[in-house]
Formats: C-alpha cells, sequence, structure tokens
C-alpha cells in the first residue's frame, strides 16, 4: 500500500532524511520510531504530498506521492504534527468542511461527520468553537478529520502528543480498531506507543532507518540485556567465579556498593536456557550457601532496542535501564529454598506490554 | 461539478470566517461611518454639491444645467473607491497568511483540492464580504437618488457599482498574492498597502514617462478605468482590464503555493 525507495530530503546543505527504505502493506500499522529531530515529520510530509523528495519515490497505493499527487490525496488522511485547525470554527462545522475538500459526497457528509466525531469521542465539544477547546481535544479534532473520508491510508504525525494518559489509550484503541480496513503510519517517540499499536516498526536515527522488524522481533534481537539480577547476603566474591562458569552464563559481575551486607549481581546470558535460572539459584543457595533474597530476570525492552539502534557509542551499559519485570522471590532464610520456587517463570514468553513504565508524554 | 463543489467549500468556508472575525466588524464599522460621513459631507457641507448649486445660482454665474443626482454618485462613488483602498489590504492580509501561520495550509495542500480553486474560493469569499459592506450605501445612494427627476437611468449607478467591485475584486486578488508570500498578514497588509499606492499613483508615473512606455503603463492604470465606469461608461477595455487583474492575482497565488511546497524547511 505504501511504498518508499530511498527517499531523501535535503534542506540546503543538511539532510533530514537519508535514503529511507519502507513498506507497508494493506491493513497493516507500522511505527515510525525516532528520537525527535530524526525525520519522523519530513517522512510524514512527503509520504502526504506535502513536502517533495530531493530524491527517491514513495508511492501510495500505486501512485506516486509528488507526480500523482492528487490520486494520492484522494486515498490518505493525514494528521501532521500541528493539528490544522480553524479556531472559529465549530467541531462540527469544521468536519464537514473537511468532508466536502476531500470529496465526500453530500448525502454521505453527514453519516461520516458523526462517525468520526463518535470514534473520537468528540460527541459533547461537536457545537463547540475549536479555539476554545483543550490541547487534547484538538489532538483529537485533528485525527477526526484525518479518518472523517474514511480513506484507504491513513498517516499520523505523532498521534498521541497532548493527550492525558487515559486520552492516550483511547487513541490507541481507536487506530488499532481503524487496521485492516485502513492501512495506518503514525511517527511517534514514545516507545510503548509502538509496541502496544503496531504490527511493525521502522526505527529512524538521523534520518537513516536503523531497522524495520516487528516489535517481537526486534527485542528478540537484542540479546545481550537477557540475563538475571540477583540480592544476595554474604559473600558475593566467592560465588562470583563459580557462576560465570555455568554453561550459558555470558559475564557475572557483582555491582559495587552493598547495602548491610546485601549484594547484587549482575548476570547477562547467552542462551535461552530455561533451566539456567535453577542452575543459577542452585549455585548461589547449594554451593556457597548465600542467602538468596531476590532473583529476577532482566529483559530486553523496546527501550533499550531504540537506544541500542539510536545511540553511537556501543559501550552503552544497557542493563542500566532498569526495565524488567520483576518475577521477584524472596527467601527469608539461608535453608535451601525448594528449587522450584526459586526458579523465575523462564517460560513465560517476553512481552513487552506490560511494561511498567511508560514514558507516556514528553 | 467536483471543481465547483471545491470552489464553493472554500468560499463558505472564507465567508464564514469573515463573519465569525472581530477584525472583519471593526472595518465594517469604520468604513460605514466613514462612508456616511462622506455623504454627508459631499451633499450637505459647506463645499457640498447642494452648496455649489446654490452659490452659483445666487451670483447668475452661467452654467449648463447640471445634473445633481449624476454629479453626486460620481464624486461619492470616486471617494469610496479611494477610502476601499485602505479597507482591502485589510481584509486581503489574513488570507493565506493565517493559513501558513496556523499550519491549515497543510491540511489544504494534502486535499484532493488544487492550488488555483482554494485561490478562487478565497477571492470570492473576499469579494461577497466587500459587496456586503456596500449594501449600506446603497441606501444613502437611494436616499439622495431618490428624488432625481428626471430619474437616473439604473444603467448609470449598476455600472459604477460594477466598476467598484471590480476595482476590488482586482486589488483584493493582487492583495491575496502578497498573502500567501509571507506568515504575517501585517506584512501582507503594509504591502499590498504599498502596491495600492503605487497602483494609484501609475497615472501620474505614466505621464512623467516617455511615451511609448508611459502610454502603456497609462492604460494599466486601474483609477483611470474606474473612472470610466463610475461615469456609468460601459468599456470593454475597462473590463478586461481588471478581469486580467484578477485573473493575475489568482495565477500568482497559485504559483507561489505550489512553489512554497519546495521551499519549506
Amino acid at each position: 500500500m505504501i511504498e518508499a525507495e530511498h527517499l531523501s530530503k535535503i534542506y540546503g546543505s543538511t539532510p533530514a532524511i537519508q535514503d529511507v527504505d519502507f513498506s507497508v502493506e494493506d491493513g497493516e500499522i507500522v511505527g515510525f520510531l525516532g528520537p525527535n529531530g530524526a525525520g519522523k515529520t519530513t517522512t510524514m510530509r512527503i509520504l502526504s504530498g506535502y513536502l517533495p523528495a530531493t530524491t527517491g519515490t514513495a508511492r501510495i497505493a500505486g501512485y506516486d506521492v509528488h507526480e500523482q499527487s492528487m490520486q494520492v490525496r484522494q486515498r490518505i488522511g493525514y494528521l501532521p504534527e500541528i493539528p490544522p485547525l480553524y479556531d472559529e470554527m465549530t467541531v462540527e462545522g469544521f468536519l464537514f468542511f473537511v468532508a466536502r475538500i476531500k470529496g465526500v459526497s453530500a448525502g454521505d457528509r453527514a453519516p461520516q461527520v458523526q462517525w468520526a466525531i463518535q470514534r473520537c469521542n468528540l460527541q459533547e465539544k461537536q457545537k463547540v468553537l475549536i479555539h476554545k477547546l483543550s490541547k487534547g481535544f484538538r489532538q483529537r479534532v485533528g485525527i477526526a478529520q484525518a479518518i472523517v473520508h474514511n480513506p484507504p491510508v491513513i498517516i499520523l504525525d505523532e498521534p498521541t502528543v497532548g493527550l492525558d494518559p487515559r486520552q492516550i489509550i483511547e487513541v490507541r484503541n481507536l487506530i488499532k480498531s481503524l487496521a485492516g480496513e485502513h492501512t495506518i503510519i503514525l511517527s511517534t517517540h514514545i516507545l510503548p506507543e509502538v509496541s502496544m499499536t503496531c504490527d511493525r516498526v521502522t526505527i529512524i536515527n538521523q534520518g537513516n532507518v536503523v531497522a524495520t522488524n516487528t516489535p517481537d522481533n526486534l527485542m528478540a534481537q537484542l540479546s545481550a540485556s537477557r540475563g538475571y539480577e540477583l540480592e544476595v547476603e554474604g559473600n558475593a566474591e566467592l560465588v562470583q567465579p563459580l557462576l560465570q562458569v555455568i554453561p550459558g552464563v555470558k559475564s557475572a559481575e557483582v555491582l559495587p556498593q552493598p547495602q548491610q551486607n546485601h549484594h547484587l549481581i549482575r548476570i547477562t546470558t547467552e542462551s535461552n536456557n530455561p533451566d539456567l535460572g535453577r542452575d543459577i539459584a542452585s549455585v548461589v543457595v547449594k554451593d556457597t550457601g548465600l542467602g538468596l533474597y531476590e532473583m529476577r530476570r532482566t529483559r530486553p525492552s523496546l527501550e533499550d532496542v531504540f537506544l541500542e539502534l539510536t545511540t553511537e557509542e556501543a559501550t552503552l551499559d544497557l542493563q542500566e535501564t532498569p526495565l524488567s519485570e520483576q518475577v521477584s522471590l524472596t527467601s527469608t532464610s539461608e535453608d535451601d529454598s525448594p528449587e522450584s520456587e526459586a526458579t523465575p517463570s523462564n517460560s513465560q514468553p517476553p512481552s513487552s506490554s506490560d511494561h511498567p513504565t511508560l514514558k507516556n508524554d514528553s | 461539478m467536483i471543481v465547483l463543489a471545491n470552489i464553493y467549500a472554500i468560499f463558505r468556508k472564507e465567508l464564514q470566517s469573515y463573519f465569525a472575525s472581530p477584525l472583519a466588524y471593526v472595518v465594517a464599522g469604520v468604513f460605514w461611518l466613514i462612508s456616511g460621513a462622506v455623504f454627508v459631507f459631499l451633499l450637505l457641507s459647506d463645499q457640498g454639491i447642494l452648496q455649489e448649486i446654490a452659490t452659483n445660482e445666487q451670483y447668475g454665474v452661467p452654467m449648463s444645467p447640471i445634473d445633481v443626482p449624476y454629479i453626486f454618485l460620481v464624486r461619492f462613488l470616486s471617494v469610496i473607491g479611494s477610502i476601499t483602498s485602505f479597507i482591502l489590504p485589510l481584509l486581503s492580509m489574513g488570507l493565506y497568511a493565517e493559513e501558513r501561520k496556523s499550519r491549515t495550509l497543510e491540511l489544504l495542500a494534502t486535499s484532493p483540492i488544487t492550488n488555483w480553486v482554494v485561490a478562487l474560493g478565497k477571492l470570492l469569499g473576499v469579494v461577497t464580504f466587500y459587496i456586503t459592506l456596500l449594501v449600506p450605501l446603497l441606501l444613502y445612494e437611494a436616499i439622495a437618488l431618490s428624488r432625481a427627476d428626471p430619474p437616473v437611468p439604473p444603467a448609470v449607478p449598476l455600472t459604477a457599482h460594477l466598476g467598484l467591485i471590480l476595482l476590488a475584486a482586482s486589488l483584493l486578488s493582487l492583495g491575496m498574492f502578497i498573502s500567501s508570500l509571507t506568515n504575517s498578514s501585517l506584512i501582507a497588509a503594509i504591502l499590498t498597502f504599498a502596491l495600492i499606492i503605487f497602483l494609484g499613483i501609475l497615472d501620474i508615473i505614466a505621464n512623467s514617462l516617455p511615451q511609448p512606455l508611459g502610454a502603456i503603463l497609462n492604460h494599466l492604470s486601474l483609477i483611470k478605468h474606474y473612472d470610466t465606469l463610475v461615469q456609468g461608461v460601459l468599456d470593454s477595455s475597462s473590463l478586461v482590464l481588471f478581469a486580467s487583474y484578477i485573473i493575475l492575482g489568482i495565477f500568482l497565488t497559485a504559483q507561489s503555493i505550489e512553489a512554497l511546497r519546495f521551499q519549506r524547511s
């Protein structure tokens, strides 16, 4: 549905995007993820036909966005970075106007406008002048104008900016519900948004596409930060060499600054061996007799992927990102606690949707 | 059909925005106040038409019988034409500058609607608003002309008002182009005002230029052609000139918006 090939846009001598390639299939939701200034908005604008690319081509439904702009414009709904709203109009009046210029036939206009108002939860603001609306409502009117003509392709530039957490969830649900019959491309710098709404992610940094994959695959790629974190009581230096020789363990390090003889040990693993946790616990508890207070798995999050891909220094310690689901257990004494209990639920598949830390907005 | 529907959509939106804008009401109020004062002054003041005739008769100055309603109409609309020059930049300044500033141009530029359709719709909107400004003036004129004996042939005021509207449409069309060049309404207004003054003194400039060039410039003078129409002379060359200005404005606007696509940063 959307194909972009070797898109570049150069402003003066500064490239905003370079050689950007991606495609979006029918009915797919693709997220365009990148830090501020990465070239997301530029890409969205090129796709909408608002900006011509310096080099490269983009096609929507087989039409070139620049050469066959009118055919493309008939097929897209576009929410720019700043919602294009006429302050002196009412929400309803504005949506009628948009429906008109998007070519919705006279008979379909009223039902289409009502449909958009309902989808975006704007019923109570229907007759209100746009300049009286709060930022969140303005954003929703912006989304409503992008879908009012029921276009096959929807381009959303930062759709959840300015919304409160409840509204963000609503908008995400709205976007998800539009998938299937609509092809959606959205840009965002908010990671959970991508993992929650998108089928695929394209990560862009400094104008270059650095990765394209499903959110799950991207996280699977990043095995480096897979591992465990242990809190032990006693001489941790003793157990460290023993841990390092367990097959599958890549490294084990004792973090400095113990608290009252409690040490944190961080282990990174190579393999996906589900028994590894049991082995580790066994070494700690049985072989050295240290008190095991907490043991939890650390998983790569999309944040890690993102940081790894968008940070040039490869030395970045990914494990500093404290995003890991706590599968914690605490053994209160030094006795041999049942290993089965001490084993974290390794079999649980990595999922990103339940990370508690949401950087919802900036 | 779709083109007409699109023009109508833009026209309607534009007209609505004038009726929702406090600026438009201020402009209308001041315009009506000044034109009312002009009306009274032209007819009744010491230098007014009625006094002039009375004086002439008193001193027995031999004069050809003058057509008071006609003289009034010509003078009144000439002055209104000049006042118009002051208010038109205020009406045209926001046509595109506001869209650029509030980023709504991005909506128009990504909708299936061509630049010239938008420009034409906007021009029709602002001209229509201007015409509504003229409605109260018709009342003044009706008062002045109602007692004319013999009555003024309707073709004369019709042509005169057509001239006024065409003059305004030409200047608004150029003003719209200037508005499309900037994000600032104020800059657009100032530049449009400067352009209107320039066009207003075009015939003065023309007279001081060597002949072939001077004659050409002289023919391009809007004021000269406006005066012809106000006098009730429906000259096709005047109509062509006004139409050329209007089309030029729309064409330049569409081109400038198209060029904007390539300049954005």
